[in-house]
């Protein structure tokens, strides 16, 4: 038993933060708002020129060869500036699910690898509307029963509006042609809902990191009655149970990166399990940090909704906290085992 | 551009027991099926009820169980702290008796290691272990609750004495146990925690009154300990005289860390709480459900960041003001778990009979999970600890 990262992996975190620190501020976020155009396709090629985007890949695939711990922790930091660019989602919705794929589908999907530049959409009936099809290479679409793969043409669809400014989404009207298998469905979808839980959880939690760091800042600045708001406990404790939230999802997301990593029997409860805390740690950052920043925070001019809005967004799809109830719910029911002091590990 | 260090990754991290701690886990799980006493004990909070406990802490230590990460010479196993947590694990399994010495154990034992003289460790530390010193604590003062540096009493040395006046109060375990520790102000002139020193004493010396306290459930589970021209050696002043805030502080970590609430305890809550759940599922509202999950996914949560936690200072890190986020999650998990068992029970849960001894221990229960917020630093007390010393803000 050793719950420590290694200084690899928490290398690969701090690069993945210095860098986005640099390539993704707010303003670079706002002007792509401003721009109709939240895809940044400069700051993308400079993401797959380190290697981000196939980071979890073989290295005789073109990849870096970085475990599902790493890439989680990297996740996290995506999070935490809000990238607009779907880097998590082609992580480990696509690459790191690779090898499920049935032969036929893998061979269309790794065509796409050439490049290292492409991106391929994933939509699933937990995630119906893909992001940024229109930047997309190919899309990977999961129905009740089998799994598709389409290319450009093979598809008619529309953009649609989200919430979230930095998601240019999609909806699917008709597929006129795939390359379609059933084959090994169920291990398949399986892997893809708990890799959908996975990834928005960190990213969730890197979000809410972001936002009580935001919030602390805006409390130390702003005054009244003649001293920082956070000097006044009724604030303090609002940030103070931010905190705690974020403390105890933060094991959860780990615990099930390694699940995933160990081939773990039971990783569908692990990811269901974070996404589930994620979900309720993110829920109170965005409630309590926009009552730090009071009238302030309901501004378009403040950044906190940048990762607000995003927040909103990544809680419901792959599963909001009710449908990971559902999920958690349903494993404990069947085995009264799973359940107490002996099954943690 | 590469910025990644180029080298193959060494996965060392493994969140799995290794075969010996499984073998340990067996040894611990053998060992409790043949010692665990054969009947229920009394409430140690009762005279009996805490003798049979300190009887049960002397059987403990005759297989050297009494804290598994102590040194051999004090009656340890020298273990680490996973191998501590696997055997509050299999403690919990069990339903062992409470640990009538855990202010003893928990609290002082890693104090006295960190700042006591070879001649105190040796004076107390086998006792402890052996439950022949069961201890209470000496913090509260009438007037220093939540502000403990406003202790009054004092202790003036004289002759080689401290002579002690005032009165501590929510003193738990005070009612029987054999000694106190606590802080006292020995610089009379001094101010808030400048001044005071951390400071043993027994029990019995003359010019101490115990007055017992009975709590929610009834018993004496605290007191009030007046001093009237105590006496105390001066060798059982522990570290140096006006360094008692520092020593307490330390000691306040491990109460509100992982020493005194480890995850098995609110695990097996939530374990037993889903059974409860399941036996009358047809009886509770979707909501029910929801709490369940929660206390699944919190006593989880909980589990997983101690090992974390204990992982990290295996490795070399400390961790301070961190133990205020985990002394909140757990007691509001706590409360949460016993508040939801009560609503399954519904008009069963008030009753005290021979038929209902579940709901009888789900309300004591009920009512002990209502004191997590409150003793060891109140949480609205964490939440500014957290605040200040985590987020920066102002005090």
């Amino acid at each position: 038993m050793k719950f420590v990262f290694t200084e690899e992996q928490l290398q690969f975190q701090e690069t993945m933060k210095g860098f986005l620190a640099q390539e993704c501020s707010p303003d670079s976020i706002r002007l792509g708002w401003q721009e109709n155009k939240p895809f940044n396709t400069k700051r993308w090629e400079a993401i797959c020129d380190l290697g981000v985007l196939g980071a979890n890949l073989k290295e005789e695939d073109g990849g870096l060869g970085v475990d599902q711990i790493a890439l989680t922790l990297m996740v996290e930091e995506m999070g935490y500036v809000a990238l607009p660019e779907p880097i998590a989602e082609q992580n480990f919705l696509v690459n790191d699910i690779l090898k499920l794929f049935p032969e036929e589908l893998q061979e269309a999907i790794k065509s796409k690898f050439n490049s290292g530049m492409d991106y391929i959409a994933v939509a699933h009936p937990l995630n119906p509307h893909p992001l940024f099809l229109e930047d997309s290479k190919a899309l990977i679409m999961f129905d009740n029963t089998s799994c598709h793969f389409l290319e450009k043409g093979d598809y008619v669809s529309e953009d649609i509006k989200s919430n979230d400014p930095s998601r240019v989404l999609s909806r699917i009207h008709e597929v006129k042609s795939s390359i379609q298998s059933d084959q090994n469905f169920a291990h398949l979808n399986q892997a893809v809902v708990s890799r959908g839980a996975l990834q928005s959880a960190a990213l969730l939690i890197g979000l809410a990191q972001k936002m009580l760091d935001l919030s602390s800042a805006y409390v130390l600045d702003r005054k009244q009655f003649g001293k920082p708001i956070g000097s006044f406990q009724a604030v303090k404790h609002m940030l103070a149970d931010v905190a705690v939230a974020i403390e105890f999802a933060r094991p959860a997301i780990y615990r099930a990166s390694y699940s995933l990593f160990d081939n773990n029997s039971k990783s569908a409860l692990h990811c269901a399990h974070a996404k589930y805390m994620a979900v309720k740690a993110a829920e109170l950052a965005c409630k309590n940090s926009i009552q730090a920043h009071g009238a302030m925070g309901y501004t378009w001019e403040m950044d906190l909704h940048i990762y607000m809005r995003k927040a909103w967004s990544l809680m419901a799809c792959w599963g909001n906290d009710d449908q990971q109830q559902n999920t958690i719910f349903n494993t404990l029911r069947s085995s009264n085992d799973e359940i107490g002091v002996l099954y943690t590990f | 551009m590469h910025l990644w260090k180029k080298e193959t990754l060494t996965l060392t991290m493994k969140i799995n027991f290794t075969e010996e701690q499984n073998i340990f886990r067996k040894e611990i799980r053998s060992w409790l099926e043949l010692n665990l006493p054969k009947n229920k004990l009394q409430s140690l909070d009762t005279k009996e009820g805490f003798e049979q406990h300190r009887e049960w802490e002397k059987t403990l230590n005759s297989g050297n169980w009494s804290m598994v990460t102590w040194p051999k010479e004090y009656g340890g196993r020298a273990l680490n702290l996973i191998e501590w947590l696997i055997f509050e694990e299999e403690y919990y399994r069990a339903e062992a008796p409470t640990r009538v010495n855990q202010n003893g154990v928990f609290l002082l034992g890693p104090t006295l290691m960190e700042y006591g003289t070879d001649a105190q460790k040796n004076k107390f530390l086998n006792a402890m272990a052996a439950g022949d010193h069961v201890w209470a604590q000496g913090w509260s003062e009438p007037g220093a609750g939540s502000d403990m540096a406003a202790i009054r009493t004092t202790a003036v040395l004289e002759d080689g004495f401290f002579i002690i006046n005032g009165q501590k109060t929510w003193s738990s375990r005070a009612a029987y146990a054999d000694w106190t520790f606590g802080l006292f102000r020995t610089d009379l002139e001094s101010e808030r925690h400048h001044g005071l020193s951390f400071i043993l004493a027994p029990l019995d010396l003359p010019g101490i009154t115990v007055r017992p306290i009975p709590q929610l459930d009834g018993e004496p589970g605290f007191a009030e300990i007046y001093f009237d021209d105590v006496k105390v050696p001066v060798e059982n002043l522990i570290g140096g005289e006006g360094e008692g805030w520092k020593i307490a502080m330390a000691t306040a970590g491990f109460e509100r860390g992982l020493m005194l609430r480890s995850p098995a305890r609110f695990q097996q809550t939530a374990a037993k709480l889903l059974s409860l759940y399941l036996e009358n599922e047809s009886k509770c509202s979707p909501a029910i459900q929801a709490k369940i999950v929660d206390a699944w996914a919190q006593s989880e949560s909980y589990a997983l960041s101690i090992y974390h936690t204990a992982s990290k200072l295996m490795d070399g890190a400390s961790i301070g003001s961190e133990s205020s986020l985990g002394k909140i999650f757990w007691s509001e998990l706590d409360y949460m778990m016993h508040e939801t068992a009560l609503k399954i029970l519904g008009a069963n849960a008030e009753l005290d009979t021979e038929d209902h001894q579940d709901a009888a221990q789900w309300i004591k229960g009920f009512m002990f999970s209502y004191a997590g917020p409150i003793y060891a630093g109140t949480n609205e007390i964490q939440k500014n600890i957290i605040a200040e010393r985590l987020l920066g803000l102002p005090r």
